[in-house]
């Protein structure tokens, strides 16, 4: 089975308007626009989270005909906004993500330790910054082991050093066969993605290699501010 | 507190609360002789009082308060809020005014001979008229918001329309004070009758909601990453609506209208032994039972006429506002 993510005139009135898109295995995608461009509603479409017109296909199965606990081993979803209302240890938030696995645990000390929280393993998820509630949100996603990921601005609260680990750990499950589409603003970090996709007004007007997309006359249309390529403060994490 | 401590503690609490309840009253029994008087042995006297009037009398209340706590876990975990109670949808209001309109017609149709099973049964149909009309006015998408605040409508709608009974009815004080008697929930004369009505569909409704616990652990955290973990969440709200709504409507039959047991007992047993709903499920089961049966005798034992959906209150009341200052 190869992993495979196909949208075609996928539609919610007034959000989005027929995107069609085919990603493939390998691919680390970006995912900018403008606020209320469609982001949120286009991965959650893609997830199969929003009644939307037109047709998505995981790995060229309709979704329609994927059973829900399949569909929980075949791709995970990170919203933007983590509120956890009951005090649910982080481990066993974490854990969550092996239920469409029968509860099995198997990879969920991992997953903790990649996203830096094996010290808050017993804290509760009550008590955690908005930070670490997004970390817990992609721990639980990455315990899933599901090859299709998407992450609705996973980074947008983190602090430079888990935000460069997250882009790492992206980058490495893409180059697992693994396929991850993030939503993000940041358009220097996009570019270091292998595709881009640029929604505007819940059109898709941009889908290629950043290079080609993220041209200076098509950021001035989308997000009306001019850019310049220049040299400027890049953060890294040591070794890379 | 361990989670292993908490199945003795509220099994011996509910055993407790259980022969205090087949002992205490105007006959005063010891526990050797409510055993005695189980096992059909012991005076005539004694056999009776547990055998026909308290017992069945303890089960239903036992009944009653294990649905409200099952039910009051649900609702916490459907609407993502602990301060969610098994009423929210308006089953409570909805039984009240079944029940309500049944005892201020009786006397103008004769039918107060029937009241024993035209009561319970007007107030469960008034139960699932009141959610049927929620979930079918919040339908289109039947987004959890839309859902409350129907709820919210609906429920000063019914009240609107047992205040309304209650005062077209203040010319007969008899009827007025069965109204007020049943409003206020009790226990007081439940008789076999009432135990087969309520508690064989309360304990096999308990039964099925079990198995449902680990997927309202991951419900209850966010509906959409529910989904994504591959839980199937409309047939899972589904369900629990309909288990729920059979709970609290059974409950209110026989027992009439018992505030707060489902919002406090799911909220204690939640802090001491932690948010895990495969636990909480069943404790909350155990803990409403002895709390209600606990409520029960406190009514019996106070000479004052102190009405059980009062004392439940008296006791929720307080806690309630203590969780609102409690610090997160």
């Amino acid at each position: 089975m190869t992993i495979a993510l196909h949208a075609s005139g996928l539609s919610v009135p007034g959000r989005l308007e027929a995107v069609s898109l085919d990603l493939g295995p390998g691919e680390l995608v970006a995912m900018v626009g403008p606020n209320g461009a469609g982001k949120s509603t286009l991965i959650q479409a893609l997830a199969g989270l929003l009644p939307a017109h037109g047709t998505v296909q995981w790995n060229g199965q309709a979704l329609s005909h994927i059973p829900m606990a399949e569909r929980g081993r075949l791709l995970a979803w990170v919203g933007q906004e983590a509120h956890f209302e009951f005090a649910f240890p982080v481990r066993e938030v974490v854990a969550q993500g092996r239920y469409a696995w029968g509860d099995d645990c198997s990879g969920v000390a991992e997953a903790m330790t990649e996203l830096d929280l094996t010290f808050l393993a017993d804290r509760p998820a009550t008590r955690l910054s908005g930070g670490e509630r997004h970390r817990v949100g992609l721990a639980r996603a990455l315990a899933t082991q599901a090859p299709i990921q998407l992450w609705d601005e996973p980074v947008a609260q983190l602090d430079v050093r888990h935000a460069l680990e997250v882009m790492r750990l992206a980058r490495r499950l893409a180059d697992q066969g693994g396929i991850v589409v993030v939503s993000l603003h940041d358009l220097r970090a996009a570019y270091r993605f292998d595709r881009v996709l640029v929604l505007d007004r819940g059109r898709l007007v941009g889908n290629g290699p950043p290079h080609e997309v993220l041209t200076a006359g098509l950021i001035r249309q989308v997000f009306r501010v001019e850019a310049t390529f220049v040299e400027s403060l890049v953060p890294e994490l040591p070794g890379d | 507190m361990k989670p292993r401590t908490a199945v003795p503690i509220l099994l011996g609490l509910l055993v407790l609360a259980f022969l205090a309840s087949l002992a205490f009253g105007e006959l005063r029994l010891s526990f050797g002789q409510v055993i005695g008087a189980l096992a059909g042995r012991g005076d005539d006297i004694a056999r009776t009082v547990v055998r026909d009037f308290r017992l069945p009398r303890a089960l239903v209340g036992m009944a009653a308060g294990a649905a409200l706590g099952a039910s009051g876990v649900v609702m916490q975990a459907f609407f993502r809020n602990p301060l969610a109670s098994p009423g929210l949808l308006g089953v409570s209001s909805g039984g009240a005014l079944g029940a309500v309109a049944v005892l201020a017609l009786a006397p103008a149709t004769g039918f107060a001979a029937a009241t024993l099973w035209a009561l319970p049964v007007a107030s469960i149909l008034g139960a699932f008229g009141a959610t049927g009309a929620v979930l079918m006015l919040a339908q289109r998408g039947a987004g959890t918001e839309r859902l409350l605040l129907s709820g919210v409508a609906l429920n000063a709608l019914l009240g609107a329309g047992t205040s309304f009974l209650l005062t077209t009815t203040a010319g007969h004080f008899e009827v007025n004070a069965q109204i007020l008697f049943w409003l206020m929930g009790g226990l007081e004369s439940r008789s076999w009758e009432h135990v087969w009505m309520g508690v064989p569909t309360i304990l096999v409704t308990c039964l099925l909601l079990l198995p449902l616990g680990r997927a309202m652990d991951l419900l209850s955290l966010g509906e959409q990453s529910a989904q994504s973990l591959g839980v199937d969440v409309r047939r899972l709200r589904r369900q629990l609506i309909v288990l729920s709504t059979i709970l609290t409507a059974l409950a209110t039959a026989v027992g009439g209208i018992i505030g707060f047991v489902g919002l406090v007992v799911p909220h204690i047993l939640r802090i001491a032994f932690g948010p895990d709903h495969r636990r909480l499920l069943p404790y909350s089961m155990l803990g409403g039972a002895a709390f209600l049966l606990a409520c029960d005798l406190v009514t019996r034992t106070f000479p004052l006429g102190l009405r059980l959906g009062v004392v439940t209150s008296l006791i929720g009341g307080p806690f309630f506002l203590w969780l609102l200052r409690r610090p997160r």
